[in-house]
């Protein structure tokens, strides 16, 4: 199968025909695209006489689209100009005539599903800032997992016939690649639906195993909801929390922990990297004190890993979170390291899945995703840590420079190499959030505004800011497709957008 | 139907070209509401003339908000709606006018639209104790109970 240039030159010449400066004569559109006049016009009578463009007659004619870009797909204006065929003719009888007729339909699938208005679209590149709230899927990784959604992964890993059993030694695959990255057992490794799923088993799982030592459970004041919630709900059973200070750069107090655990304590729970401002604990300090004390000993590294490395022995952990959407990988999927002897109950009784530890069909396509996700991370750590502190620290700069009355929360020093969290006082996050979406660059903020309580971010409250500067905060969080031309467009537009909403607030 | 997602089309205007912004020089009256550690305030300025029935209306007004974009639009929202109005009709403006004049707003920001017509009602409070007009028990109601959100929002 051969697409010819009439094709690949039609679709580049009917991109010109959308939006409001469309230039529509022949000519121009020739003149901009470096085709032959003589050439496009044969092609635009192909595409009138599909319906696909009209003619326009008057000063300015030429052509316009007959209707609107987003109803006109690839596949009409390739089918208008040529007729691609993979397909064996008819009295062909060969071997491998089901194959090409699948692939022409996978190749039409693909053309009808793009529309020319998503061409363009892509030319007015939005700007990602808030990659700690979610990664978009890497290309390798969504090539990597899509042959698992075919009939030949269909199986269930529990099923004993062929298909089974490739779906389950994929997934075994990817639980190796896990305990290799770790340094832990395969069968330390458990797949969940999502981070939030992983701390909820930890908290609820390990709290109800260990009832017979005690009902005390020790959480940071930094934790993210899931962990905080899980913890106040278990309040209600009956068990008690104790809720460990940070001081003004979110680094937890150690030796108020190490005060506060006794001999009832069953679980020690503080995350890796905060969501938040970015603040990376020294989890070995905590898990050695942890397994020396006999607690166990939980971190939450959603936002940690792939940026700092992790061994689940060295650093002392019983217990690890790991989330799939925030290292590229696809959303819907996470992991839970437990260490092997732990007391843990299960969420979800069922089937017996997962070492019993969590029953559920198990998610081939996705768990495959996740760790060809994190493979990608751990290769490239060292060096896109180094690309993006340099981001980030040139950012955090020149905002701190350019824009007065602006502080940054959290550590200097221990810091996600892709975290930045500065409040702008006077104004109001969401506001500000919502003012930088016009431009069509996105970030997140720790206003109350954008919550459902009135209460500021947890955390910019437990490192010792006031309400008002936790409303006036905006967190900028980088990632593997940012680069220094969009950190420069920010800082363009930020001041102005600042400037704008402090004339805005009644206090000057 | 499907439920909306975000801000309508009107609150993002509101928000990104403000009406009636700004302070203003010798004010009549000022009403200002809500806390910054709540992430909202209000801040409206009324100048207030005698139409030629002899009736209190409100000739100009212009507003300060610092808050989110819901408080920045019901803000300007709200001073569209009493500009040239007779203080008495002023009084008769309720959030639900205000959440009318912007399509719709998402639950969790109702709020914002009772600060703005908190802050105008506050307005004319002020106004009428400066004049020693008579105060009607349902001003007076809605004075007492801003007054203590702000108390409580204060602890």
């Amino acid at each position: 199968m051969n697409l010819s240039t009439k094709s690949r030159y039609g679709i580049r010449a009917l991109t010109n025909l959308i939006g409001q400066d469309c230039c529509c004569s022949v000519s121009k559109i020739a003149q901009k695209e470096h085709i032959s006049s003589d050439y496009l016009e044969k092609i635009f009578a192909k595409l009138k006489k599909a319906d696909i463009v009209k003619v326009e007659r008057g000063a300015s004619g030429g052509y316009t689209l007959n209707r609107d870009a987003s109803k006109i797909t690839l596949q009409q204006v390739i089918n208008a100009l040529e007729k691609p065929e993979f397909v064996c003719p008819d009295f062909c009888n060969c071997q491998s005539k089901s194959v090409w007729h699948q692939i022409q339909s996978r190749f039409n699938q693909v053309l009808s599903s793009i529309t020319l208005d998503t061409l363009v679209a892509s030319k007015n590149k939005l700007i990602y800032f808030d990659y700690a709230a979610s990664t978009p899927t890497d290309p390798e990784v969504l090539a990597t997992m899509l042959p698992y959604f075919d009939f030949n992964y269909s199986g269930n890993t529990s099923s004993l016939h062929q298909f089974g059993l490739r779906s389950s030694q994929a997934v075994e695959d990817s639980r190796a690649i896990f305990a290799d990255i770790l340094n832990s057992k395969p069968e330390e490794i458990i797949f969940t639906s999502s981070a939030t799923e992983s701390n909820n088993t930890v908290l609820k799982g390990v709290a109800f195993a260990n009832i017979k030592k005690g009902r005390h459970i020790i959480i940071s004041s930094i934790e993210h909801d899931c962990v905080r919630e899980s913890a106040y709900w278990l309040k209600t059973q009956g068990f008690e929390v104790t809720e460990i200070p940070v001081n003004k750069d979110g680094l937890l107090n150690i030796d108020l922990l190490k005060a506060s655990i006794r001999p009832d304590t069953i679980l020690v729970s503080v995350i890796h990297g905060n969501n938040e401002i970015g603040t990376i604990q020294d989890i070995r300090k905590i898990g050695k004190l942890c397994r020396d004390r006999g607690v166990y000993f939980h971190t939450d590294a959603s936002q940690s890993f792939g940026k700092v490395p992790i061994d689940v022995q060295k650093d002392y952990i019983d217990f690890l979170t790991i989330s799939s959407h925030k290292i590229y990988g696809p959303k819907g999927v996470a992991l839970l390291y437990i260490k092997s002897g732990s007391q843990i109950t299960p969420l979800l009784h069922g089937g017996g899945h997962e070492f019993g530890y969590r029953s559920s069909t198990v998610n081939t396509p996705l768990i495959v995703g996740f760790a060809a996700a994190a493979q990608i991370s751990i290769n490239s750590l060292n060096q896109e840590n180094h690309r993006l502190t340099q981001l980030r620290d040139y950012l955090i700069k020149n905002i701190l420079k350019t824009i007065p009355n602006t502080h940054l929360n959290g550590s200097t020093t221990y810091r996600l190499s892709n975290n930045i969290n500065i409040s702008f006082d006077k104004i109001e996050g969401e506001s500000l959030q919502l003012s930088l979406d016009f431009y069509g660059i996105a970030c997140s903020t720790g206003s109350a505004c954008s919550s459902h309580s009135l209460k500021p971010s947890h955390v910019l409250l437990a490192i010792g800011q006031p309400a008002e500067q936790a409303h006036s905060s905006i967190r900028f969080s980088l990632g593997r497709f940012t680069c220094q031309s969009e950190i420069d467009y920010l800082l363009k537009v930020l001041p102005i957008e600042v400037e704008k909403l402090r004339k805005l607030s009644p206090f000057k | 139907m499907t439920t909306p997602v975000g801000y309508s089309p009107k609150v993002l205007e509101h928000f990104h070209n403000p009406h009636n912004f700004g302070s203003m020089d010798n004010p009549t009256s000022l009403g200002q509401v809500g806390n910054p550690a709540c992430g909202d305030v209000m801040k409206l300025y009324l100048k207030i003339d005698k139409n030629k029935k002899g009736q209190d209306f409100i000739s100009d007004v212009k507003f300060e908000t610092m808050g989110c974009a819901a408080a920045i639009a019901t803000s300007s929202v709200v001073t569209d709606l009493s500009k040239n109005k007779t203080l008495e009709s002023a009084l008769k403006l309720d959030n639900k006018d205000v959440i009318d004049a912007l399509s719709y707003l998402p639950d969790i920001k109702i709020h914002c639209s009772l600060l703005a017509i908190d802050a105008l009602n506050e307005a004319i409070y002020n106004y009428y104790q400066q004049i020693n007009h008579p105060i009607s028990e349902s001003l007076q109601k809605k004075h007492a109970r801003i007054t203590v959100c702000q108390t409580r929002l204060n602890h």
